[in-house]
């Protein structure tokens, strides 16, 4: 095998795996499937952008900064566009979700217009061994994955509030009975996503370009990563996302490098009609 | 006799438009158990969701101990000290049965671990299934869960809608021993039953629903003499 598409395809898988993290957490709490994650990311890209090139911030500081700022773009996300529309079916949120998308990217294209944009980051030669080539950043991305798969795992099993958010997603009527203020559970799971949301963007940007349309772009293979873990479990977001990152470097073996980006609606599609709810989600029980 | 606990007085609520009950007024005493019994569609699960939160009262006032909790959320509720068992979807079941147990103790985690050992000791095989996850477990198991959770706070008011629902005739004999031993303690207990005749026998006021109404409200030893009521509810004419 060429270890080389190997590597590319965990780079990917790193890339993916938060925001299908995030997706999947924001769908188990909320019960719709949120296509705002291109804007979202696209947001956080650009938040980086203006710490990092127009502010002059380092790296570092301007990653934490947009992560922050895209959390509170998330959250007031829902205060003025999703809250309002509580009790409206998932198709109704979906679409809304979908012009939400729109409306951020095309703010982003207003302000900074459609040019390919980069961080101000030194130029570093890429790291080769045995034949396989990887940059830093690439490095970067795969460790911080790595840390985001982790503390979810963290935050979901041993915090109080990690566990208020699997009880709120379970059965939110339940969680109110027993005491839990699910208006700040749902508050903080948007933050919480939203910070995620924007570490893509900011790797995004480190190892694509910024531009209006990265979000976007990587909308199918994170909504393929969610849905083939099954969508709303976290865990089966990591591993659909190692899945979906793979197969899509991998295809390259087999199929010209443009089908690339078909390879997520691929896996969408043979899923929802295979095993509709994932790998490791549970099927639906309905009354 | 001293003030009730839980008072409920000229209480209406309903989904969407109409009411489903009508100026429903009861009261629980603690150390003492009140049922409410009636057919099916009488409306005794939306009295005992109302009080619970879930639902708004559109009018009439629900106090607790003292405090008007009537058109407060079910999250305000719970931390008024009322706990409530609802009859179904009563389990986290995604989360394992002592995760479900710690949302139990949501609203008050001081003496976690004195609590969560009452209910290993009321619900021994909790302690063993510690670590499956709740929608994993059998019916009765689940039903065990959902009471272990309304019991790891110390309430003042338990709501239970139809705790025997779903039970083996064996389980039921337990869950309602159970009932008792909490009631001991000094709770107030609310129940509603389909099991009208055994919820009686450990009950010490019943109320008897008909059409979102209150039709009767005697003492339990009464309503199980009473004719009209045997006839009507429990089932029992010879």
């Amino acid at each position: 095998m060429n270890m080389q598409l190997f590597v590319n395809g965990i780079v990917n898988a790193a890339l993916i795996a938060p925001p299908a993290i995030a997706f999947s957490l924001l769908f188990g709490v909320m019960r719709f499937p949120n296509f705002a994650i291109g804007g979202y990311i696209t947001a956080g890209a650009f938040a980086a952008y203006a710490f990092n090139v127009q502010l002059g911030l380092p790296l570092l500081a301007s990653a934490v900064a947009a992560m922050a700022l895209t959390g509170f773009i998330v959250w007031l996300s829902d205060i003025i566009v999703f809250k309002p529309m509580r009790g409206h079916g998932p198709v109704t949120l979906l679409v809304v979700s979908i012009a939400l998308t729109l409306i951020l990217e095309h703010i982003i294209r207003i302000i900074y217009s459609a040019e390919v944009r980069g961080f101000d980051i030194p130029l570093q030669r890429p790291v080769k061994f045995a034949g396989i080539r990887i940059t830093y950043e690439q490095m970067d991305i795969i460790a911080l994955a790595l840390a985001v798969a982790v503390a979810t795992h963290l935050l979901l099993r041993f915090t109080n509030i990690g566990k208020a958010m699997r009880a709120t997603a379970d059965n939110p009527v339940l969680a109110e009975v027993r005491g839990i203020n699910t208006g700040l559970v749902i508050g903080f799971t948007w933050l919480f996503c939203g910070a995620l949301f924007g570490l893509t963007g900011v790797l995004a940007g480190l190892d694509l370009v910024i531009e209006p349309l990265l979000g976007w772009n990587l909308t199918i293979p994170i909504f393929a990563a969610a849905i083939l873990g099954g969508i709303g479990s976290p865990y089966g977001a990591m591993l659909g996302a190692v899945m979906v990152g793979m197969a899509e470097e991998l295809t390259v073996l087999v199929l010209p490098s443009s089908y690339k980006v078909g390879v997520g609606f691929m896996i969408i599609a043979v899923l929802l009609l295979a095993r509709p709810h994932g790998l490791l989600g549970q099927p639906e029980i309905r009354k | 006799m001293a003030d009730a606990l839980l008072k409920v007085t000229d209480v209406c609520a309903g989904y969407g438009r109409g009411d489903i009950i009508h100026e429903v007024s009861l009261e629980a005493h603690a150390g003492q158990i009140a049922t409410i019994i009636g057919p099916n569609g009488a409306g005794k699960s939306t009295v005992i969701k109302t009080i619970a939160g879930v639902l708004r009262r559109r009018t009439g006032s629900i106090i607790v101990d003292g405090q008007e909790i009537g058109g407060l959320g079910a999250s305000d509720v719970a931390r008024r000290g009322v706990s409530f068992v609802p009859q179904e979807a009563n389990v986290f079941r995604q989360l394992t049965v002592t995760e479900n147990l710690q949302m139990g103790a949501w609203t008050d985690r001081a003496n976690y671990s004195e609590r969560l050992a009452r209910v290993h000791g009321l619900f021994p095989v909790l302690k063993e299934r510690a670590t499956t996850r709740a929608g994993n477990l059998s019916g009765g198991q689940r039903q065990m869960v959902a009471f272990g959770m309304a019991l790891m706070v110390d309430p003042q008011v338990l709501l239970l809608d139809e705790p025997s629902a779903g039970l083996s005739p064996v389980m039921v004999e337990q869950m309602f021993d159970t009932v008792r031993e909490v009631n001991a303690t000094g709770i107030a207990v609310l129940m509603v039953e389909q099991n009208a005749i055994q919820a009686l026998r450990i009950s010490h006021h019943g109320y008897v629903m008909a059409a979102g109404q209150i039709v009767l409200a005697d003492n339990a030893a009464n309503l199980l003499d009473n004719e009209e009521v045997s006839e009507l509810y429990l089932g029992t004419r010879a």
